[in-house]
């Protein structure tokens, strides 16, 4: 699998659904951890990142960029997310991270799950590279690439990143042990 | 090295990204600094964690549901589509005029043109005169953006959460507005063709309508904030003045001194979004159905395709230079923003009709025009921007024409004539 999106996305228009699979394999991860950040529980990411997948493979015809095909996807996601959010009528992430880790230990997507939170609070350039890096298994070459940024801008975006996620995780802390 | 130059380069340092030289120079670095050595601690913390999460992340496996369901989609739309290719061909989706989709597409900045929270405030005889703005079941005004009453003017017609919206530029739109599901349905009166459009998502939520927006306002006046200036005459009317001022926004309301009902709201809010409101028609009878979301009889429904969601700085650019290339013979406007891109909008419609482009194409000129004047839009919420392009000619590459900061930056963009960007720092700004 290591065509790029662009021709996955090509071979799906063309009428094979069945190489969306590798879309499927190489976004998963990253649409989870966004989603479980927003949604807070691992069932309800499930759900949306299933939800948000099929919306991609039937609005593939209105990507007007193949290869910007992770981008796409991502703001499919986001929209998602917010669906399922006003639908359960949730007004404030943080709320829903507090009673997610209090009602369900033991069944949490990953460990430590206030960091997807403080993940997917951050501002999309620095989200993307955080995703795709650590989620998605990209080196920073490889985002670089599908990004379209130099190594340098990639770099200095992920260092940024990692002080506004300390930032946040501290705060998250101050907040939960008042 | 000293603590900051390494501090710099620790994330670097962590994912291995270093050269040799530069690696070695951290490493001697941290040998005798304990700040640095915290707070490389920190950082490998972090990644640690980040690293970890992504591989248990990474095991979950959403494939097989993924394509069960989109394989028994996929068989449901075969069934249903009458011609099975239809299905197949999804990309195939595309509109038959592009005019009608500008056109929506401009329906869609003014929906979006007001993102701004304000704040503001009451009076002894303010409580009556915001009553009807707040609680009037229908309301019916003209619109004109910017500041010059000679300007293009929309009329709109309020009912509950629904809304009906024609320009005067435009006089064969028509957009029906559906806050609550956050639906647009715009027609084109002339050619009879009709088109359903998503306003969900952020589009939708930093703004709804005008009168929402006043609405918003006048509930969050304080004390203090609003003025009685006394009698004058506008519109030909003796009218009491309010005028309410926030942080970053003004409003002033003449009011009907004996029903209190106002006549004239003239709002300016940010840097330089303005509008004026008048001829008000409060509780009227309004005939329900020029709200109704059902696409009229005898019009045909297109297939729309707006996405307008997560405009970025290369959207923007994008209609820097279909403004100066195609709208404006090469030279960059007057001014950019909301207002003129508005006012723009119908020539745009003319010049990509008469290049005679693919529906795609044109479609495709109007979206990203759209979209660049949104990620403006954001920028004027957010912060500071300088527009300094007005007659420079597209291609001039050493003349900026845009700059400004983007959120958590140190630094500024900077768009040139021949639309390259650079960072810039703030003291190298141009004058």
């Amino acid at each position: 699998m290591s065509e790029n999106d662009k021709f996955y996305v090509e071979r799906c228009l063309d009428g094979h659904p069945d190489d969306y699979r590798y879309l499927v394999r190489r976004y998963q991860g990253i649409l989870l951890a966004n989603l479980a950040g927003k949604l807070g529980s691992r069932d309800h990411a499930e759900e949306a990142a299933q939800e948000a997948l099929v919306r991609a493979y039937f609005n593939m015809g209105k990507l007007r960029k193949p290869d910007s095909f992770f981008s796409w996807l991502l703001g499919i996601a986001d929209n998602v997310a917010k669906e399922h959010q006003r639908k359960e009528q949730i007004q404030r992430r943080r709320e829903i991270v507090r009673s997610f880790s209090e009602e369900s230990a033991g069944t949490e997507l990953s460990q430590d799950y206030a960091l997807e939170a403080a993940i997917a609070e951050l501002p999309e350039a620095y989200r993307k590279v955080i995703l795709l890096r650590y989620y998605g298994g990209h080196s920073c070459n490889q985002i670089a690439e599908q990004l379209d940024m130099p190594l340098g801008t990639v770099t200095k975006t992920l260092s940024r990143a990692y002080a506004m996620l300390r930032e946040s995780l501290q705060q998250q802390k101050q907040a939960s042990s008042l | 090295m000293n603590c900051e130059e390494s501090k710099e380069l620790l994330v670097a340092y962590v994912e291995g990204l270093l050269e040799d030289s530069e690696k070695q120079a951290v490493a001697e670095h941290l040998k005798d600094c304990s700040a640095c050595q915290a707070e490389l601690q920190e950082l490998t913390g972090l990644h640690d964690r980040l690293v970890t999460n992504g591989k248990t992340l990474a095991q979950s496996s959403l494939e097989k549901d993924v394509m069960n369901q989109v394989i028994r989609e996929q068989n449901v739309r075969l069934k249903a589509a009458s011609r099975a290719t239809d299905a197949l061909k999804i990309r195939r989706t595309i509109m038959k005029s592009p005019v009608t989709r500008i056109a929506a597409v401009a329906a869609v900045i003014i929906v979006a043109a007001l993102g701004i929270n304000s704040i503001m405030a009451p009076s002894v005889t303010w409580a009556q005169v915001i009553e009807p703005i707040l609680n009037a079941r229908t309301i019916v005004f003209d619109l004109i953006i910017g500041n010059d009453d000679s300007d293009m003017v929309q009329h709109e017609i309020v009912v509950g959460s629904l809304m009906r919206r024609t320009m005067s530029n435009m006089p064969n739109m028509t957009m029906i507005i559906d806050a609550d599901n956050e639906k647009l349905l715009a027609l084109d009166t002339e050619a009879k063709t009709a088109v359903y459009a998503d306003i969900a998502g952020e589009l939708g939520e930093r703004h709804r309508s005008f009168i929402k927006f006043v609405r918003q306002i006048v509930t969050q006046l304080q004390e203090g904030q609003v003025e009685e200036l006394g009698e004058q005459l506008i519109d030909g009317q003796k009218a009491v003045l309010f005028v309410g001022k926030g942080q970053n926004e003004e409003v002033r309301i003449w009011a009907d001194p004996e029903t209190a009902h106002p006549i004239r709201i003239e709002a300016t809010i940010g840097q330089e979004f303005s509008f004026i409101m008048k001829n008000f028609e409060f509780d009227a009878d309004v005939d329900e159905s020029l709200v109704s979301m059902e696409v009229p009889e005898g019009y045909t429904l297109e297939k729309a395709e707006l996405e307008l969601g997560n405009a970025s700085e290369e959207d923007f650019i994008e209609s820097l230079r279909i403004w100066a290339e195609i709208i404006a013979d090469g030279t960059f406007p007057e001014a950019i923003g909301t207002e003129s891109a508005m006012k723009q909008m119908p020539l745009l419609v003319q010049k990509v009709t008469a290049m005679q482009v693919s529906e795609e194409k044109g479609t495709e000129i109007g979206m990203s025009f759209a979209k660049g004047m949104l990620f403006h839009q954001t920028l004027e919420s957010q912060g500071e921007w300088n527009y300094a392009g007005a007659g420079v000619k597209l291609g001039d590459a050493d003349t900026a024409i845009f700059w400004y900061q983007p959120q958590g930056s140190d630094t500024y963009r900077v768009i040139y004539g021949d639309l390259s960007v650079k960072d810039v720092s703030p003291e190298n700004l141009p004058k």
